[in-house]
């Protein structure tokens, strides 16, 4: 599933995107798939492990011993169990983004879709970032979407 | 003239428009709370933390101001009627102000003050910062994980406060009336006026009082939030609507009670 360089190639696809108007349509294309972006925040009043937990909760209606263990074993996949009993303010930009993913991975959804990184990670060097992210959690998901604009297209390519 | 009235009623609309949105949420939350598959091991997590905050977190510190409440009460009403020759009448006017009146209402206005303002705060926020489309988006269903329990928790909150407060109370009027003036009443009278005061009609009308204010020191604050606009400068002004709208409803529902049992 990943090339030479430990990117990964068939399930990472990366749009880039004319402006905003292509970047809702290509949303609204996907209305099923796990979305992380800045727009759908975290629940503020919940730690990080809770906003994982409650979904599989939810969704699975599973004890919240199980739902803990899962949520624990993707925090460690991504290394972010330091950041586990914090809650959104207190998040650092990667800590949040983290969080997001891992709310949209918890469930093995077949599409995630990461919509404008570098809002999500203003500060980061987030190609690498997201490479390698999604590295560790290669097999939670199907296939991943980046929705990003055209003019980002010249950070893809560097090897740093 | 045209322009204040055009105003006015302007204003007036908006305000029934509030209300009718407290009522259809209030219909939707008390048949979602009915219905047994609104609930599963994530919502009734949200309830249990809903009790434990607004009911057992303040349990000791507020049954301890409501017995020293109602022993003031119990002691201003035995002596000003004994003062009067009317030391008979004393107990049957402590249950009925304390028990059917005053401590119900102390609850459920305390219960709004520091449980209403929160989830009109919290579900503001919730709406201005997009959290409750968020977790839409995916795949949870807002109005059970966030606000159905909240509504169930507090409701259950509320009467379970009530009736701690209604049992200190009537074990304090005992003690203070009877057990500490045994020769004022002959025996078994505390037995027959508590009998007396608290019949069928009576009891019925403070159960549906008391979950009145339970429903409404929840549904109310979170009819508010749901309604705030996506601008952070209204979160404050959804907090004092809530507040207002709450604390006329709460008065509307006691003057409701009054005068179902009295009139």
């Amino acid at each position: 599933m990943t090339d030479a360089a430990g990117k990964i190639s068939s399930t990472k696809r990366v749009l880039m995107l004319a402006g905003n108007a292509e970047r809702l349509a290509l949303i609204e294309q996907h209305p099923s798939a796990a979305m992380v972006s800045h727009d759908l925040p975290l629940r503020a009043n919940l730690s990080v492990m809770e906003n994982i937990t409650v979904v599989l909760q939810f969704r699975t209606n599973s004890y919240i011993g199980e739902a803990n263990d899962r949520a624990w074993e993707l925090l460690q996949l991504v290394g972010g169990t330091d950041c586990a009993e914090r809650r959104d303010p207190e998040l650092s930009t990667e800590e949040r983004f983290i969080a997001k993913l891992l709310r949209a991975v918890v469930l093995t959804p077949p599409i995630i879709l990461i919509d404008r990184p570098a809002q999500l990670l203003p500060d980061t060097n987030y190609p690498f970032f997201l490479n390698r992210t999604l590295l560790a959690l290669a097999g939670r998901f199907e296939q991943c979407l980046i929705l990003d604009y055209a003019w980002n297209a010249p950070l893809y390519n560097s090897r740093t | 003239m045209q322009a204040w009235l055009t105003r006015r009623g302007q204003g007036f609309a908006q305000w029934m428009n509030g209300w009718a949105r407290v009522f259809s949420f209030a219909g939707v939350a008390v048949v979602g709370a009915l219905s047994p598959s609104t609930y599963n091991k994530a919502t009734r997590l949200v309830v249990q933390k809903q009790i434990y905050f607004t009911a057992w977190q303040i349990l000791p510190g507020f049954a301890l101001f409501s017995a020293l409440f109602s022993v003031l009460i119990i002691e201003i009403v035995g002596r000003n009627a004994s003062a009067y020759g009317l030391y008979a009448y004393a107990l049957e006017l402590i249950v009925r102000v304390l028990v059917l009146e005053m401590l119900p209402l102390m609850t459920a206005l305390f219960i709004a003050l520091r449980t209403g303002a929160a989830i009109n705060t919290e579900v503001a926020l919730m709406q201005i910062q997009n959290e409750l489309g968020a977790l839409e988006r995916i795949g949870i269903d807002p109005f059970r994980l966030e606000l159905l329990p909240r509504v169930v928790g507090g409701t259950i909150s509320v009467l379970a406060l009530t009736a701690v407060n209604t049992v200190v109370a009537l074990l304090l009027a005992r003690i203070m009336i009877i057990d500490l003036n045994p020769w004022s009443l002959p025996p078994g009278e505390f037995a027959r006026v508590i009998g007396k005061v608290l019949d069928m009609p009576s009891i019925g009308v403070l159960w549906i009082k008391t979950i009145a204010f339970g429903l409404a020191v929840t549904v109310i604050p979170i009819s508010e939030g749901l309604n705030t606009p996506k601008k952070l400068f209204h979160a404050p002004i959804a907090v004092l609507r809530g507040m207002v709208r709450l604390f006329f409803a709460l008065m509307v529902i006691e003057l409701a009670a009054l005068t179902a049992l009295y009139v």
